[in-house]
């Protein structure tokens, strides 16, 4: 019997009863938009957590010394590159390599007369393309010049919090490289705005000069980053600057503690969307069964006129067919639709994008799309609801003839 | 030649703890042919002995043989592929496939036997125009009368041009003009096509329309009746 025909009667069945059909073809079109719009946002919560971090922190690569600890933040000259100014040459002489900047960091405590706040003290460049986020970004007041030796730029929000304005004096205190805690007046120069609260609140930027000396770490850096004209030629770079005493990082190694973190929340979706996937494939499965009992005598029919076991359970996988399709076919547009209002106007979250420590998230979310995702979601979809019409195929088809024919 | 042989059948319902015999020991041969009535009360087990004769249903005990064929022991392919290429079904309610219209009632035991397109629209034209319904081939059974469905079964039943063809109560749901044109469109048929016709019935004018009367009582033959003319 050709399959055309097995479609004509799949089709036809199903429009005999077009309300519990287009439920049935709505459950499946929701469940799989529902999937897509997730799993869109949190390619859009990665996409963004990971470019943010490389924009406002790691950047490309990354030259440090073998020694120095991302987490202790080391101001021991033993941990610190001892020659900047050179290597920030030989990195700029690497090819695609179009930003290098040295960058010193430093845990600080700032404070005001009547409040005070732990954060990460970064002395930089001023003048560097990598901080043009932070120069676009500034809400208030101005960068300070290379030579500036009491002015900081600090975040919205830190600035919120301390309630604190331009040119309003702070003290810094930071333990230098002699292991001593050292205090310095500071005036606010600028207040910048990223998006990313983590940034916003708990960063202070200085020239590199003035850290340096304030630290006690005279013309030493904690690392060289670089910014590349693509993010795929990071392990070339990197390799081209191994040399020995230093240890040039990529942007993935630099965002393992993220990139974990973000893949193990992955996990998650992959366990929610099979849950999606499950329910809609057992609504899936209870229409047919619905279809099976009302039509077991039209069965009994069918097997007199010769038609066999498969050939029964092929019509249900078909008309599980059509109901699937065009559930998919909805489902990805509505899917679409939604990633698209994402990936356009976003998700305001405000205050809980800082509420992960470690991955920078804006106040503002955005969805990305994930083609190859979104079409590995729509087959599975299928699939299972393929697999799902087997057993109500099974059901009709292992009944005798004649008994699916006193079913009068 | 006897085109089914039917030994020594017997057939046992089991629903809980209740055991019905339906048919105990029945022996019945059909010639090719033949117009046969199988008569008898409600219950007497006429319907039964047709599945059993349709291989829809196996017998507890006994053989049955097509065309010499012990097919008993047939599994369930073999006679999904028995039913499509020797025998023919008429049932009591008509049963059409309801989302299918007239044509494609007529043409669904021959896409099952692999017919190809021409010999199908050929077939299927020639049954519908022999059983007076050409004009409503497109139409859908929920458009059609209840006489015009049965013809339309009959037409399905002679489509693969089986060598017999079981009807059971082929008329006990049409009117009496309707039952009569059914009864002559089949008892037609049967001369021209050569295959058997068993049909069930409790209806003494259907029956007067058989060359021989098989009668049933209680899953027995009581009577095995003789071929006339």
């Amino acid at each position: 019997m050709t399959l055309a025909k097995l479609w004509t009667i799949g089709f036809r069945d199903l429009m005999r009863n077009r309300r519990r059909s287009f439920f049935t073809l709505l459950a499946v079109a929701l469940g799989l938009a529902l999937l897509i719009v997730l799993n869109g946002f949190i390619t859009g919560v990665f996409d963004d957590a990971i470019q943010n971090s490389i924009r406002l922190q790691t950047g490309h690569v990354q030259l440090r010394a073998p020694s120095y600890s991302d987490e202790k933040m080391s101001l021991l000259w033993a941990d610190l590159l001892d020659n900047p100014a050179e290597l920030v040459a030989q990195a700029q002489s690497v090819a695609g390599v179009q930003v290098a900047t040295p960058v010193l960091w430093a845990s600080g405590i700032v404070a005001t007369p009547d409040d005070s706040a732990g954060l990460r003290v970064y002395g930089i460049d001023p003048a560097s393309a990598f901080y043009e986020p932070l120069r676009a970004g500034l809400v208030a007041g101005a960068f300070p010049a290379a030579d500036d030796r009491s002015g900081i730029v600090i975040g919205q929000r830190l600035a919120n919090n301390l309630g604190l304005h331009v040119d309003d004096n702070v003290s810094l205190t930071v333990v230098n490289a002699d292991g001593e805690p050292v205090e310095g007046a500071f005036t606010v120069r600028g207040i910048f705005s990223t998006g990313v609260v983590t940034y916003d609140e708990s960063a202070l930027f200085m020239p590199l000069a003035k850290a340096q000396a304030f630290t006690r770490t005279d013309g030493h850096a904690s690392a060289i980053i670089m910014m590349l004209d693509a993010q795929d030629k990071a392990d070339a770079v990197a390799a081209a600057l191994a040399m020995p005493n230093v240890k040039a990082l990529t942007w993935r190694d630099l965002n393992q503690v993220m990139i974990q973190s973000v893949e193990s929340g992955m996990g998650f979706y992959v366990i929610l969307d099979a849950i999606v996937i499950m329910i809609v494939a057992v609504i899936i499965a209870n229409t047919l069964l619905m279809a099976v009992f009302e039509r077991i005598r039209e069965m009994g029919i069918l097997a007199a006129l010769g038609m066999k076991g498969r050939q029964i359970i092929t019509m249900f996988v078909l008309e599980a067919a059509i109901l699937g399709i065009a559930g998919i076919v909805l489902g990805v547009l509505i899917g679409l639709g939604g990633v698209s209002y994402l990936v356009n106007t976003g998700l305001y979250v405000g205050d809980m994008a800082g509420s992960t420590p470690g991955v920078p998230l804006g106040a503002t979310i955005y969805a990305a799309y994930a083609p190859g995702l979104f079409a590995n979601l729509a087959l599975w979809t299928l699939l299972i609801i393929l697999l799902a019409s087997l057993y109500p195929g099974w059901f009709a088809a292992r009944r005798e003839p004649a008994e699916a024919l006193h079913m009068l | 030649m006897a085109v089914i042989q039917v030994e020594n059948a017997s057939k046992i319902y089991r629903i809980g703890e209740v055991e019905t015999r339906a048919l105990d020991g029945v022996d019945v041969s059909v010639d090719a042919g033949e117009f046969m009535a199988l008569v008898g009360p409600s219950g007497s087990g006429k319907t039964t002995l047709l599945q059993i004769m349709g291989c829809l249903d196996k017998p507890n005990t006994g053989s049955v043989k097509i065309n010499g064929q012990d097919v008993t022991r047939f599994n369930a392919n073999q006679r999904a592929d028995l039913r499509r290429d020797v025998i023919g079904f008429i049932f009591q309610f008509f049963a059409l496939v309801p989302v299918l219209s007239a044509y494609e009632n007529v043409e669904l035991p021959l896409l099952l036997s692999g017919a190809s397109a021409k010999e199908r629209r050929q077939r299927v034209m020639q049954m519908l125009e022999a059983v007076g319904l050409a004009d409503r081939a497109h139409h859908r059974p929920d458009q059609l009368s209840g006489g015009q469905q049965q013809r339309v079964a009959i037409a399905r039943a002679l489509a693969p041009k089986p060598l017999m063809v079981l009807a059971d109560e082929p008329t006990a749901n049409l009117d009496t003009a309707n039952g009569q044109q059914a009864m002559e469109i089949m008892q037609r048929l049967n001369q021209e096509t050569g295959a058997a016709f068993i049909f069930a019935t409790h209806d003494p004018r259907v029956m007067s329309y058989a060359r021989r009367t098989v009668t049933m009582r209680d899953g027995h033959i009581v009577s095995n009746g003789q071929a006339l003319g």
